[in-house]
C-alpha cells in the first residue's frame, strides 16, 4: 500500500527535485534553460502536504524547502491532486505570476518532459550510452532524495528510520554520482554530495548493475555475495535502507 | 610482513556462483554474506569442505578454528566420537518412522532431568518452531492478545516475528507485538497499561546479545523482578534460550539468573549439530501445549534425540559451561592485549561463552570489519557484528594460535591506517 501524502513528497522533493541535477547534467535541459531572460521562482505549496520553491536561472535551478518568495504560486487543494499534476492528468493552477504563465507552459513543461524521457525511459532509448547514463544518474538522485521521504512519511518507511542511528549513510555508484542520507533522531534528509565522514556505506559496482538494480532486474542481497554491491560501516542502518528502498520501489513503479 | 599468508578462495567463489543460479541469494540467511556480515566478502569463504572439532576446512582447502560454530550448534566439537556413536546407532535402528521411537520419551526424560524448569519437553526442528510454539502456549493459556519483546529482539524468522518493515511482511501479522526496553521495569509496567492490560506474556532473551552493539548482561534482581511482574500480571514468561542454551547454565537460563521462565526454547546447543529443538516448561503449561495443533514431517525423527541425550550427558560430564567461561574469558583477554600492542581498543561485552568484540577506535565498525576479515582470511573464524560461540574442543594450543592470527591481524590493519598509533 502506498499512501497519497508520501507519494506528494516525492513527487516534489524527490521526482520535480531531480530537476535541479538535470538542469546542471542534461545539455538539453540547458539548451531549454538558456533561453531563459531572467530568473523565474515557481513554489507549490500542497495543502496537507509538501511545499517547495524552485529557482530557474538560465544556468539551472535550485529547491529550497517550503513557501518562499515567488514570481508563480502554485496552490495544490490535496496531496491527490498534486501526485495528478505529476500524472499529468490534473492542470496546475497558479494563483499568482499569470504573466509568467508561459514559462510554465514552455520552459517548466520542456524540462519535465525531458525528465520524463529520462525517468521513464523506452527500451530503445536506453541502448544509446549517453542516455543510459543520464538516465540512470537521474533514477539515482530521485531514489535518493525519495528514501528520505519515505523514512520520514510513509508509516512503515517510519518504522525502518525508527531503528536507524544516527549517522551519515553514503549512498553511491562507483565512478558515478554520490548521495549522502542522514539520520539524526530517526529523521531522514539527503544531500545531494558525497558522504564525508560516513558511518555506514552502500556503494554499486556500476552504471549498469545500479540501473538493473532499481529496475528489480537483480536483487541486491544476491549482488552483496558477488561483491558488486558494497556494505561496509554500521550494516544496520544500510538494512534499514535497504527496506527504505524496497518501498522506493513501490511508489515509483 | 604477515606472519600468516592470506587464504585465496577461488573455488568458494566458483561454486557461489554456481548457487546464485539455482539458489536465492546464493546462500540464504545467517550462514550467507546476505546479512552483510563478511565484509569484504573476497577475504571469506563460502563453503566447507569438512569440520572436525573446533576447526573447519573450506573447499579451497583452508582451516579456520571456528568461533562461530555453526552459529551455536557446534558445541562440543564437530563429528564429537560419542554423539556420533549414539546417532548412528539410532541410524541403524530407525530414524523416521510411523511410530515415534522410545528414544524420543527417553530423550524427553533427560531434558525434565536436566533443565530446572522443564517438567515436560516438546520436540522440533528449530528454534523459531519452538518460540512460535511458546507465543501460540502463551496466547492459549491466557486467551489474551498481545505479546511483549524486548528492544532489538530476535526469535526466528516466521512472520510473526519480524518488523513490520521486513519483505513479506504484512502490519497485521505483528500488529499485536509490543515493544520494551530491556532492564526497565517502569516501562514493562507502562506498556502492560497501554494494553489494558490484554497481554499474553513476555518473550526473551536471556541477556541483551543484539549485533551492531555491546551485549549487556542481565543480573539475577533484574529477572527476578521480572518474573515477580509476569505472575501479578498473569503473563507468561518465555525465555528464548535457543542461542544461550546449555552455553550459560545445563540447568536452563532462566536457573542461571535464579528464576523458572514458564516455558523454554532450546535448539542449538541441543544436539551438537543434529537437526531438533526443543520446548519445555513448567507442568502448569503442560495441558495448554497438549491442546495446540502443532506438528513436522520429521519432528519425531530418532537420531537426534539419540544424539541430544549423548550431547546433554557429555556436557554434564566435562561441565561445559565453566568450561565456556574459563576459556572465553583467556580467549578474549588475548585479544584484548594483542589489540593494544598496535593501538586497538578492542571491547569485550557479554558472556564469556558467547563473547561479543568491537574495536571501539571508530564508531562505524568499519576498523573493527577490517580486523575480523584479516583474522578470517588468515584461519581464525570470526564474525563482525555477531556474538561469538565456544565449544568444548577449543583447547589452550587453539587459543595461542587464534590469539596470534588476531595479533597478526591487528598488525596488518593497524599498517593500513598510521593514525592509529600502538
Amino acid at each position: 500500500m502506498t499512501d497519497a501524502r508520501t507519494l506528494a513528497y516525492i513527487n516534489l522533493y524527490a521526482v520535480l527535485g531531480t530537476l535541479e541535477n538535470l538542469c546542471e547534467l542534461d545539455s538539453k535541459a540547458k539548451e531549454i534553460l538558456w533561453e531563459l531572460k531572467k530568473p523565474v521562482t515557481v513554489c507549490f505549496d500542497v495543502k496537507g502536504g509538501p511545499a517547495a520553491t524552485i529557482r530557474f536561472t538560465s544556468h539551472g535551478c535550485r529547491m529550497e524547502d517550503g513557501k518562499k518568495p515567488c514570481d508563480i504560486l502554485i496552490p495544490v487543494a490535496s496531496c491527490e491532486k498534486f501526485n495528478g499534476i505529476i500524472d499529468g492528468v490534473v492542470t496546475p493552477i497558479p494563483v499568482k505570476g499569470f504573466s509568467k504563465i508561459g514559462f510554465l507552459l514552455k520552459t517548466f513543461t520542456a524540462l519535465t518532459d525531458r525528465l520524463t524521457e529520462l525517468m521513464r525511459p523506452t527500451e530503445e532509448a536506453l541502448k544509446d550510452p549517453a542516455f543510459f547514463e543520464l538516465s540512470t544518474v537521474m533514477t539515482f538522485y530521485t531514489i535518493s532524495v525519495a528514501l528520505a521521504q519515505i523514512g520520514n512519511q510513509d508509516k512503515i518507511g517510519q518504522a525502518s528510520a525508527s531503528y536507524m542511528m544516527d549517522g551519515d549513510i553514503s549512498f553511491a555508484i562507483k565512478n558515478g554520482p554520490a548521495a549522502t542520507l542522514r539520520v539524526k533522531d530517526n529523521h531522514l534528509i539527503t544531500l545531494k554530495k558525497p558522504a564525508e565522514n560516513p558511518r555506514a556505506i552502500m556503494q554499486f559496482d556500476n552504471l549498469q548493475l545500479a540501473n538493473d538494480l532499481f529496475n528489480g532486474k537483480v536483487n541486491a542481497l544476491e549482488c552483496i555475495g558477488l561483491g558488486t554491491v558494497e556494505i561496509r560501516g554500521m550494516l544496520s542502518m544500510v538494512d534499514n535502507m535497504n527496506r527504505l528502498l524496497d518501498r522506493v520501489a513501490l511508489y515509483l513503479a | 610482513m604477515s606472519k600468516f599468508p592470506e587464504y585465496k578462495h577461488d573455488k568458494s567463489h566458483e561454486y557461489f556462483n554456481r548457487a546464485i543460479k539455482v539458489i536465492p541469494s546464493g546462500i540464504y540467511g545467517h550462514l550467507g554474506p546476505a546479512e552483510g556480515l563478511w565484509v569484504p566478502v573476497s577475504k571469506w569463504p563460502f563453503y566447507s569442505e569438512k569440520a572436525q572439532g573446533t576447526y573447519f576446512w573450506d573447499v579451497d582447502g583452508n582451516k579456520y578454528i571456528d568461533f562461530m560454530c555453526a552459529y551455536g550448534p557446534n558445541v562440543l566439537g564437530y563429528n564429537d566420537p560419542d554423539v556420533d556413536a549414539a546417532a548412528l546407532k539410532q541410524l541403524k535402528l530407525g530414524n523416521c518412522t510411523t511410530s515415534p521411537s522410545k528414544v524420543m520419551v527417553e530423550c524427553a526424560e533427560n531434558l525434565v532431568d536436566t533443565v530446572a524448569s522443564a517438567d515436560w519437553a516438546f520436540f522440533a526442528k528449530n528454534g523459531s518452531d519452538t518460540t512460535t510454539l511458546a507465543v501460540m502456549a502463551a496466547r492459549a493459556h491466557t486467551h489474551k492478545k498481545k505479546m511483549f519483546f524486548l528492544k532489538g529482539f530476535y526469535h526466528g524468522d516466521f512472520q510473526w516475528a519480524q518488523k513490520i518493515d521486513y519483505p513479506g511482511i504484512m502490519p497485521e501479522e505483528v500488529a499485536n507485538n509490543v515493544v520494551v526496553p530491556w532492564f526497565n521495569l517502569k516501562a514493562l509496567e507502562d506498556a502492560y497499561n497501554a494494553c489494558d492490560g490484554d497481554v499474553a506474556g513476555l518473550i526473551a532473551q536471556p541477556y541483551d546479545h543484539g549485533n551492531f552493539k555491546d551485549n549487556e548482561v542481565a543480573s539475577k534482581e533484574y529477572w527476578q523482578a521480572v518474573r515477580k511482574f509476569c505472575d501479578e500480571k498473569g503473563m507468561v514468561l518465555i525465555f528464548d534460550d535457543v542461542r544461550t542454551g546449555f552455553r550459560l547454565d545445563l540447568q536452563g537460563s532462566d536457573h542461571y539468573y535464579g528464576i523458572k521462565a514458564d516455558l523454554i526454547c532450546f535448539c542449538k546447543a541441543l544436539a551438537n549439530g543434529y537437526n531438533m529443538s526443543a520446548l519445555c516448561g513448567g507442568a502448569h503449561m503442560k495441558a495448554t501445549v497438549s491442546g495446540i495443533t502443532y506438528t513436522g514431517s520429521y519432528w519425531m525423527s530418532a537420531v537426534p534425540f539419540a544424539a541430544s541425550i549423548a550431547c546433554i550427558n557429555k556436557m554434564k560430564k566435562l561441565d561445559t559451561p565453566k568450561m565456556f567461561r574459563e576459556m572465553g574469558t583467556k580467549l578474549t583477554e588475548g585479544f584484548v592485549a594483542a589489540g593494544k600492542e598496535h593501538g586497538f581498543d578492542l571491547v569485550v561485552s557479554g558472556e564469556p561463552a558467547l563473547f561479543y568484540l568491537r574495536i571501539a577506535n571508530d564508531d562505524s565498525l568499519m576498523l573493527h570489519q577490517e580486523w575480523i576479515s584479516e583474522c578470517v582470511s588468515r584461519g581464525l573464524f570470526l564474525a563482525s557484528h555477531h556474538n561469538h560461540f565456544m565449544n568444548a574442543a577449543v583447547t589452550d594450543e587453539d587459543i595461542k594460535k587464534a590469539i596470534e592470527i588476531a595479533e597478526d591481524a591487528f598488525s596488518v590493519v593497524a599498517k593500513r591506517h598510521p593514525e592509529i598509533k600502538g
